[in-house]
């Protein structure tokens, strides 16, 4: 679980070109839209597309949004639990 | 009803954007493709923000701000552009993405940011302003082309202030492909010696002018911008002399009232006869200036030859790395801006200092 939410603080700075963001920067637990990192509609979409092309995951409800991409963590949790699922 | 520039801004292979007398600074180059000089775009816009732009919308939006803080206006009435190529570097990226990951999974940033009026757009989006936004995407009269749209919404009287201006992007694709028609030279060459080269081809560049525009005189107006003619593919020069006559006696100036011509002579031997014609047909005693030594050859270069006229009127002087021929009178008055984009988009701006 760790090393997944390193590995995305890292692709999400590339995938969003956050200048001037490094990884240490992004909290494990801190809000990725409005306040935290401040993303906004269009990064949920790269978001979105992120999950598609790095880990094959595909979301099926985007009510689900809000919750998946709160933090770092949430996202970390999804992706582990979306892995297992297809294991 | 005259139209009067009353603020400026510009960014461009020079250092353009600096505050200072004109080319103080003379940025020198011993190349064949010419990058414009970035000044530190997080004085306008914000880091969140600035992620997503390409290299063309960020210089847009500077000379945009630079321009609007020149002439103390917070909100303009209408947004102008004139792009030939538009974002280019973005729908490169866009198109490279389709390739490379089979038309699937495509992100919205570098298609959002492709398209043309993407720096109209941006400028508005960070202003907040609703009002009109119009993009000219017409090759060589892209930027003569805002321009007059901006003269006719103030004509009508539905705005007072427009901010109008003229850009475009070199990239590292743009540049192979016209390097293939022919377009540059094959070899570096000094700016300072361009003019004086004895073969085909010029230097590829790029940049970003705007203008605020308005029927009322600013605090920093120098000039007003008298008339705005575009050429499409003339048959022989004489055309082109017989327009520029039609043109001056329209704005009731005979040729002896030009103080200085400026010229867009690009140091290409087959494009800058017509300039040789000309001049020494209407203008041969008259001093000349030229600019795409200066910043390059791209479709709306007249953006910085009319951004550089303004400036030598409020300065009333023609720096020495501008100057082509004769001397400049003490007094310049009438400047007159010759410019034609690969022999086909021949365009006259006149600007008369107020």
């Amino acid at each position: 679980m760790e090393k997944l939410m390193e590995d995305l603080k890292s692709q999400i700075i590339e995938q969003l070109n956050l200048q001037e963001v490094k990884p240490e920067d992004i909290g494990n637990d801190e809000p990725l839209f409005k306040t935290g990192l401040g993303l906004d509609s269009i990064d949920a979409l790269e978001l979105i597309v992120l999950l598609q092309q790095h880990y094959n995951i595909r979301i099926a409800n985007p009510e689900q949004g809000p919750e998946i991409f709160h933090s770092i963590r949430t996202m970390a949790a999804f992706i582990t639990a979306q892995q297992k699922q297809q294991a | 009803m005259n139209i009067y520039i009353n603020g400026t801004g510009c960014i461009s292979p020079q250092e353009t954007a600096q505050i200072g007398p004109l080319f103080s600074t003379l940025k020198e180059y011993d190349q064949v493709r010419l990058q414009a000089v970035d000044p530190d775009y997080k004085q306008w816009i914000d880091l969140k923000q600035i992620r997503r732009m390409s290299r063309v919308v960020k210089m847009g939006v500077g000379a945009a701000n630079l321009s609007m803080e020149e002439a103390g206006i917070k909100m303009p009435d209408a947004i102008i552009t004139g792009t030939a190529y538009g974002c280019l570097d973005d729908t490169g990226v866009f198109l490279n993405k389709m390739v490379s990951q089979e038309e699937q999974m495509l992100t919205p940033t570098a298609f959002i940011q492709s398209t043309h009026n993407t720096v109209g757009g941006q400028i508005a989006l960070l202003l907040g302003c609703n009002a009109y936004n119009n993009t000219f995407v017409h090759r060589g009269f892209s930027f003569e082309n805002s321009l007059l749209d901006a003269t006719m919404i103030l004509r009508e009287g539905e705005a007072k202030t427009v901010l109008a201006g003229g850009l475009d992007e070199i990239t590292h694709y743009s540049y192979q492909v016209l390097s293939r028609f022919g377009l540059y030279k094959k070899a570096p060459v000094k700016t300072m010696e361009l003019l004086k080269s004895p073969d085909r081809g010029t230097i590829a560049g790029e940049g970003a002018a705007f203008f605020v525009l308005s029927p009322e005189k600013g605090t920093h107006t120098v000039a007003e911008l008298a008339g705005v003619c575009t050429i499409y593919k003339p048959l022989w020069e004489g055309e082109v002399i017989g327009e520029i006559v039609k043109f001056l006696e329209a704005q009731d100036l005979t040729l002896e009232d030009i103080d200085l011509l400026v010229t867009g002579r690009n140091g290409d031997i087959a494009q800058d006869e017509i300039y040789e014609e000309v001049a020494a047909a209407l203008f041969p005693d008259h001093p000349e200036a030229c600019f795409k030594h200066l910043c390059g050859e791209y479709p709306t270069a007249m953006a910085f030859g009319a951004w550089m006229a303004n400036r030598i009127i409020a300065e009333q002087d023609v720096p020495e790395a501008a100057m082509f021929y004769g001397q400049a009178p003490a007094r310049i008055k009438n400047v007159l801006i010759y410019n034609h984009h690969q022999g086909t988009h021949h365009a006259l701006i006149l600007l008369k200092a107020c």
